[in-house]
């Protein structure tokens, strides 16, 4: 509970007031004044479809916007102090927000949030990203049954997504957390996901939150410590992942926010995942996320273009990271024509546990080593993109679980890495 | 009685609501009767209520619990005589209480001698004071009021081979209002029971006076009209007489009963009563803000009437589909608890004989806008019997003492009416008047100090009503003023202690004074007001300007 | 005649032993003090390398590159190479007291001045060491930066900005050496001078496009081209 300390005594009020909640929706924010109704009424519709009864806050963590987003979120909540003729509820829907900082970092928002759920004694608590504009009511209750009925501490989302979206997810992410964790987690770096009271209490309570590399990516922190401290997990489906333009942006903070935190994350965590092996299926409730496949027109040219310009340019670098021998072979993949380019999963995964086992050795800079995989990893893409072209979804399915077979297969040669000059 | 400004008494009373039957047997025959009710009128005196409201005690089959009469001009033989009920009100009156009863004009017993007469052949005169006809199928858009045991509107006489219109239980055929004759009459009987002395009527099943096709049969203008002359006629030949409406309508709806304060004095506020203990599980006061907030201002001589139990089940009908469910179960997860959209349990049974809930509905009845009413044997908790059949598990014996029959007869418990509880919570050994008067915590005396302090100021019943709307919505809080007395209420809707603001910014500079204990509370300066309340706690305050 | 010869010999040579025994302890001394220092600065020499070892000081050369430096040069590696100095230093510290002990007295004033520069010399090296790192730092970072960016010719930017902070850095070093300070300043800075006005005509003129390109992408959300989809990694 110390956690308090770190919230105004404004919002401390609020809380106050609130006094106890079952259900906890949170949602961080960031001059999201053009999207947040819709989203705040449909998590509103949602709550009163599925839970009328239950004590329900909505939860705003701002980044300091502008744009009057805080408004619009706390303008609709439901009490007798603005009495509404066309909402019909129980009892008081709370609303309400808190500027956590000048500008937005989502690890402070999510330890906002995670701060407001324990002092609430939240049953369960869901956070919902502001960019999802294909939010539907029934998220609330997809996110929230598993955990308020079945005991589960942590739901995590999928989705129907096109095939080419999401590879960091699908050609690193999942499959590492799989192989190293022993989880088939598809979506380990989470943008909207539910989680117990139990889970968020301890979680806030075990995590460094004064390490300044904890400010993105904290979600996939949230994943991996549910997993290690065996909490129950799950998996939900909940339609469509919304294509939204921005989130296309830079692949470097992607990698930052995710592998980054990813690569940190396995340090502290050797004990756990140096001993599993193998990987186990997450109870997943709903449809198989199945794939969108309209062809997508992509600049595969300039994928393979900035592989090989990063191979050659980067060299230096690399010959800190890599072993000589994966090296080489980049170097010969570099050199290959257009047409026999090819990034093989075996290789793939062998840079991967090189960069994890040099990121922990700090063999340079951190930030410079997730920096230089970002055109390794373009070349991955390139690689993926042409195989699955035009196949299947059960295809593509494959290929992915084939990758995943390959993760786990090499994770001794991590082990290795690891405790070499130990 | 005092003269003076009686025309409104009815703002300031407190009124009990008992069944004679149920309330002491003197003759030792198993039923309640009126001597025995006159022996208890000083127990009613030490409770501090101002009015009673006699449940029917006509003759009649008794097939509706007295509300199926069949004769308005006398009583009932097992509750005594007439003269009885004379002495009654002339004791009552002289103690100061006031005494008000049921007359129900919409229909009568099937037993009554009119309709005898009426149903005999289709030429007899009083064939039209009753409405017949040849189909069961006019009026077809009114609905069922007694869902559970009826199936139409209409019954089938065999006698004269056609169709009685029926609102309620078949054996209660509906007067005929469009017939003058009927109007006539009927004030006369009122008329009679007027010139007794009795104070003040309470018109049973009012909306449905009246029907025409292609209308759901209730509320209608023809009715206003009727009520509007009986009200004339009482203002002329007998002023401070009141007259209650029994109307289940939505607020909106019950607005026309006041008229333009030429119809009636008083109307219960049924859409209340549920919201009342939806809130206390819910511990959110929204539910009841809302319907106050949604309820109209009717005229300043008019008065809300309120309660939260009576002899009918806790009614269910003005609350939406959702709000129903939950009620059910919250409040009735036993289905046999459930009757007529409505649940068939005491107030006591219903809080889980929780002392500190019953406390604080009760204090919400005592201070929120309106008249309160005090349904009998609830002063002490009883308890309820739903293994006896329709409403009548909450009509049980008065529980005087622990000892034979529960004080309340000296026959042979046989041969009582209905059976007296005698569970160890609720039963007689344990909840009785003799002891709780003996008790000084018991809920007895902290009911005789609740009427108390509400007597003691005219805010209660006369007074403005104005919410305050804290931040933390378990609080329910709201200003009482009259003239320059303001008075601030703050209830704890919640299990759990809590804490809360309150924005007192027009009284900055007055003291508090808590009225049950007459101490002093910090003065209101410009910060918020803090006030902490212990589980499911009410304070009353005056404020005070020193 | 041969006496005198004689007595004047033996006066000379008596004088001279004097002479020599007068100097004698003090040369012995000085020859101690050298041994000892020697021996001081070989054990400092041998504890330091051990303690470098340990920290992985050849690491933090590499990273600084210095390592790259030293071994273009063909010199041992940095750990040797601050070892070794260490060791001269010390042992010339030693020589130089000892050589005070001998009361020369020019030299005495040439000693004194010596110690006084250390505490400069070892500020110099420490700047040349972190200047060192920096440089490496940033002109990787720059790579990097370039290399995500699509930006052209990586390499010569990363080149450039570590030539930009070393020529900084070397500035700095030989104003602490109290060598030619006001000309490597007005070197430094005509240089610097002249390498930013070069960098601003060249971006000018040949980086418009690149520059356009960077504004739009920081303030206006524009498809980049318009039969392209992105892709969204995570």
């Amino acid at each position: 509970m110390e956690d308090g300390n770190f919230l105004t005594d404004d919002f401390l009020r609020q809380l106050i007031d609130v006094g106890e909640a079952d259900i906890l929706v949170g949602l961080p924010t960031h001059n999201n004044a053009e999207s947040i109704g819709p989203i705040v009424r449909t998590i509103r519709d949602g709550i009163l479809r599925s839970f009328p009864r239950e004590r329900a806050v909505i939860i705003n963590a701002d980044g300091g916007s502008r744009d009057g987003t805080r408004e619009l979120i706390t303008g609709l909540s439901i009490s007798d102090m603005h009495p509404s003729s066309s909402v019909h509820a129980l009892r008081t829907l709370h609303a309400i927000s808190t500027k956590y900082a000048n500008t937005p970092q989502s690890g402070i928002a999510l330890r906002t949030i995670l701060a407001a759920a324990d002092l609430l004694r939240a049953k369960a608590c869901i956070v919902i990203s502001p960019e999802s504009g294909n939010i539907s009511p029934d998220w609330i209750s997809s996110l929230i049954r598993p955990i308020y009925f079945e005991g589960f501490d942590l739901v995590s989302p999928t989705y129907r997504r096109h095939k080419f979206d999401g590879l960091l997810a699908t050609n690193l992410l999942y499959p590492m957390v799989r192989a190293l964790y022993g989880a088939r987690i598809r979506e380990a770096y989470m943008s909207e996901f539910g989680f117990s009271g139990r889970l968020g209490s301890q979680f806030l309570g075990q995590n460094q939150w004064n390490d300044g590399s904890v400010e993105n990516g904290t979600e996939l922190r949230m994943t991996l410590a549910a997993v290690t401290g065996k909490y129950r997990i799950c998996q939900t489906f909940l339609g469509n992942k919304d294509p939204v333009e921005r989130r296309a942006a830079n692949l470097v903070p992607a990698l930052r926010q995710s592998v980054g935190v990813l690569f940190s994350a396995l340090e502290t965590d050797y004990d756990k995942w140096s001993t599993i092996s193998g990987s186990a299926d997450v109870p997943t409730n709903g449809n198989a996320p199945d794939l969108l496949l309209d062809p997508l027109r992509v600049n595969r040219k300039r994928l393979r273009e900035m592989f090989v310009s990063g191979v050659s340019q980067l060299e230096s670098v690399f010959q800190a990271i890599l072993s000589p021998s994966t090296l080489a072979e980049l170097k010969g993949i570099a050199s290959l024509g257009e047409e026999r380019f090819r990034y093989p999963a075996e290789l793939w995964v062998r840079t991967v546990y090189e960069f994890a086992a040099a990121y922990r050795k700090s063999v340079i800079n951190r930030d410079h080593i997730i920096q230089a995989l970002a055109p390794l990893f373009r070349g991955r893409v390139y690689t993926f993109i042409v195989e699955n072209r035009s196949g299947s979804a059960n295809d593509i399915a494959n290929n992915i679980e084939g990758l995943c077979l390959e993760f786990e297969r090499l994770k001794p040669y991590l082990v290795e890495m690891w405790k070499s000059k130990e | 009685m005092n003269s003076n400004q009686d025309a409104l008494w009815y703002k300031d009373a407190i009124i009990y609501q008992v069944h004679v039957r149920t309330f002491h047997d003197s003759n030792g025959d198993g039923i309640g009767d009126f001597p025995g009710l006159e022996q208890k009128l000083d127990y009613l005196q030490e409770l501090g209520v101002s009015a009673i409201w006699l449940m029917p005690f006509f003759p009649s089959p008794l097939r509706d619990d007295g509300y199926d009469i069949s004769d308005y001009d006398t009583v009932h033989p097992s509750y005594g005589t007439l003269e009885d009920f004379r002495k009654v009100l002339d004791s009552a009156h002289q103690r100061g209480i006031r005494v008000i009863i049921e007359m129900v004009l919409n229909h009568t017993s099937d037993q009554h001698l009119w309709f005898q007469e009426s149903r005999s052949s289709q030429s007899n005169p009083r064939r039209d004071w009753y409405v017949w006809s040849d189909t069961d199928i006019r009026y077809k858009d009114a609905r069922i009021i007694f869902i559970d045991t009826e199936t139409s509107n209409w019954a089938w006489d065999p006698t004269s081979k056609s169709f009685y219109w029926h609102r309620f239980f078949s054996h209660q055929p509906d007067l005929n209002y469009d017939n003058p004759a009927v109007r006539e009459h009927m004030w006369d009987v009122m008329r009679f029971w007027l010139e007794m002395g009795v104070d003040g009527f309470r018109l049973d099943a009012i909306p449905y006076l009246v029907e025409r096709e292609a209308t759901n049969c209730e509320n209608l203008p023809e009715t206003h009209i009727i009520i509007k002359d009986l009200r004339r006629r009482l203002d002329q030949h007998f002023p401070g007489r009141m007259l209650l409406a029994e109307a289940n309508q939505w607020p909106a709806d019950l607005r026309p009963y006041f008229g333009d304060a030429d119809e009636f004095h008083m109307a219960f506020h049924f859409p209340l009563m549920p919201r009342m203990f939806m809130g206390l599980k819910l511990e959110d006061r929204k539910p009841i803000t809302e319907i106050l907030q949604q309820t109209p201002e009717i005229p300043p001589s008019c008065q809300w009437s309120l309660f939260l139990r009576n002899h009918d089940e806790l009614t269910l009908e003005m609350v939406t589909d959702m709000e129903r469910d939950y009620m059910y179960d919250m409040y009735a997860q036993n289905k046999t608890m459930r009757l007529n959209l409505g649940i068939r349990r005491r107030l006591a049974p219903l809080l889980n004989n929780d002392r500190r809930r019953i406390e604080l509905m009760n204090a919400m009845l005592m201070s929120l806008p309106g008249t309160p009413i005090i349904y009998y044997g609830d002063e002490i908790g009883m308890g309820d019997n739903i293994s006896l059949g329709d409403r009548n598990g909450v009509r049980t014996p008065m529980q005087w003492t622990g000892g034979w029959n529960a004080g309340f007869s000296t026959a042979e418990p046989e041969r009582l009416y209905a059976p007296i509880i005698h569970d160890p919570v609720y039963g007689y050994p344990a909840v009785n008047v003799v002891s709780q008067r003996e008790s000084e915590h018991s809920l007895f005396h902290w009911m005789r100090r609740l009427i108390a302090v509400r007597k003691s100021s005219a805010v209660f019943g006369r007074g403005s009503m104005e919410f305050l709307y804290p931040a933390n919505h378990r609080i329910l809080a709201y200003l009482r003023r009259l003239g320059s007395e303001t008075i601030l209420i703050v209830n704890n809707l919640s299990s759990a202690a809590q804490a809360v603001e309150l924005d007192l910014e027009r009284y900055k500079g007055n003291v508090l004074i808590e009225m049950f204990g007459n101490n002093l509370f910090p003065r209101v300066r410009d910060l918020p007001y803090l006030l902490t309340l212990g589980p499911y706690q009410a304070y009353w305050f005056r404020l005070r300007r020193v | 005649m041969r006496e005198m010869i004689i007595s004047e010999l033996s006066q000379a040579v008596h004088d001279l032993a004097r002479g020599f025994a007068h100097y004698l302890p003090r040369l012995i001394v000085m020859l101690v003090i050298a041994f000892a220092g020697w021996l001081v600065a070989y054990v400092i020499k041998v504890i330091l390398r051990s303690i470098l070892r340990l920290f992985k000081f050849d690491r933090l050369a590499e990273n600084a590159g210095a390592s790259q430096l030293l071994s273009k040069a063909a010199l041992p590696s940095a750990t040797e190479m601050l070892s070794r100095f260490v060791f001269w230093l010390t042992w010339l510290g030693f020589l130089l007291l000892g050589v005070s002990v001998l009361g020369i007295l020019g030299l005495q004033e040439q000693t004194a001045r010596f110690f006084l520069f250390l505490p400069r010399l070892f500020a110099a090296v420490l700047i040349l060491f972190f200047g060192l790192i920096a440089a490496g730092f940033s002109a990787r970072a720059a790579l990097l930066a370039a290399v995500n960016a699509n930006i052209p010719s990586p390499r010569l930017l990363s080149l450039a900005v570590r030539s930009i902070i070393m020529v900084f850095v070397l500035s700095v070093v030989f104003e602490e050496l109290g060598l030619a300070e006001q000309t490597m300043l007005v070197a430094f800075g005509i240089a610097f001078g002249a390498l930013m006005l070069g960098l601003a005509i060249a971006f000018g003129f040949g980086g418009r496009d690149l520059a356009r390109r960077f504004l739009e992408e920081k303030f206006v959300r524009v498809k980049k081209e318009q039969d392209e989809d992105e892709l969204s990694p995570l």
